[in-house]
């Protein structure tokens, strides 16, 4: 018996923190691997993940940084195995092509090309700032890097996209 | 500031709102920094992706608590019991109890110690900070007590100590700052390995190395130079059990 609403109340609160950051974990495996199938598949393998080892999760408040770290972990594994090469992107699978399905928004469009031509060690800082809300700090504590590298990606992307956008 | 500088740091962050004097007199970055809230708006437009049904996966039933390995008993219904019995009894339910824990001890899932390790490091994020602020020498030896190893500040900027719980005992969690980032380090006296195991990984450079009757793991990230840390977490750890 008290195993067993032990048991309910561990899946509560699973249930609530993938309610909650779910869409986060997807779009940040979407925008780390630039493919919707194989973000479904990193996100899938997070949740499981996280299933397994929701009891050394202990901060509450580390929730959404402990998931995203998973789902980074997941990705990194999975190209690990899948050992893909670079994406062309004029030759890309449907899935990868679906990330960049065409929006009635013109400029929305071109920016997502952008972002998504943009080299993994930008596009990630980017996601992470501007999606996540994360701060450079936490970026750094998230990628590993110090927090001055963080600002120069971030400095670069921005204006890398600043580029792309002034093409016609 | 510069205009350049000031550019510099609102591409890094728009929310940037350091040195007011200058952009208040400077029309030209007045105009960047309406240039770059917008291109800002766009960009979080962008990344907002839609995203599909949740699917959550099918999940294993856990085990949840130690009273998962505890035989519940019945109640009996029968004439009072005799004081020797009542004696078994107790005796049972605590070897039941015993062996409950035991078993909760040694990892019910039956992961593989490589995979435990990894599990680990994910979910302790927040100690691979980037950080030049070294733990002390108290909380050194306090993580890692002389009868289990004698290590020392030699091995690398010891940031973080942490006893935690690996494969039912407890390890000391160290972990020094590398030339990549941080290194997570893990003393496992208890864990024999035939032979050194590499711990693949785009961001998940390690390895678990045999020394004496134990292991130490190193993981770090990608492009890491473990061999320098091993040398000198070797030279610095030894085994006092």
């Amino acid at each position: 018996m008290q195993s067993s609403k032990a048991a309910a109340l561990r899946r509560q609160r699973f249930d609530q923190y993938v309610a909650v950051y779910h869409q986060d974990m997807y779009r940040y495996a979407a925008w780390l691997s630039r493919d919707r199938s194989i973000a479904e598949d990193v996100v899938q393998e997070s949740l499981m993940r996280a299933w397994k080892s929701l009891d050394a999760l202990r901060d509450e408040a580390a929730a959404k940084q402990w998931l995203l770290t998973i789902v980074r972990r997941e990705n990194a594994r999975y190209f690990e195995r899948k050992r893909l090469e670079t994406v062309d992107i004029d030759n890309l699978t449907a899935s990868q092509a679906a990330l960049l399905a065409e929006q009635p928004d013109e400029e929305i469009d071109h920016m997502r090309h952008a972002i998504y031509e943009l080299d993994d060690d930008y596009r990630e800082p980017l996601v992470l700032q501007v999606l996540m809300g994360y701060s450079t700090s936490e970026i750094a504590e998230q990628m590993g890097l110090k927090q001055g590298a963080v600002l120069t990606r971030l400095h670069r992307a921005r204006a890398k996209l600043r580029e792309q956008m002034a093409k016609p | 500031m510069k205009c350049e500088e000031y550019r510099e740091a609102i591409e890094a962050d728009p929310s940037f709102d350091g040195n007011a004097g200058h952009l208040s007199e400077c029309a030209g970055c007045q105009a960047y920094r309406t240039e770059m809230l917008a291109l800002e708006q766009t960009i979080g437009r962008a990344l907002r992706l839609d995203v599909p049904e949740l699917r959550v996966p099918e999940l294993p039933e856990l085990s949840t608590s130690k009273a998962d390995n505890v035989t519940t008993l019945r109640k009996r219904s029968w004439a009072p019991l005799t004081t020797p019995t009542w004696f078994a009894m107790a005796a049972t339910v605590v070897v039941a109890a015993l062996l409950g824990i035991r078993l909760l001890s040694t990892g019910i899932e039956h992961q593989s110690l490589a995979d435990q390790i990894l599990a680990h490091v994910d979910h302790e994020p927040y100690a691979l900070r980037v950080t030049d602020v070294a733990v002390s020498d108290e909380r050194l030896a306090s993580v890692v007590p002389a009868n289990v190893a004698r290590m020392d500040h030699s091995a690398g900027l010891i940031t973080y100590a942490q006893s935690c719980v690996i494969n039912g005992h407890e390890v000391p969690h160290l972990v020094i700052q590398g030339e990549r980032g941080p290194v997570t380090i893990l003393l496992m006296p208890q864990e024999m390995i035939l032979e050194a195991q590499i711990l693949a990984g785009e961001n998940v450079n390690g390895v678990i190395l045999p020394v004496g009757n134990g292991s130490i793991a190193i993981i770090g990230e990608s492009g890491e130079s473990l061999e320098r840390i091993q040398q000198q977490v070797m030279k610095s750890a030894t085994w006092s059990t």
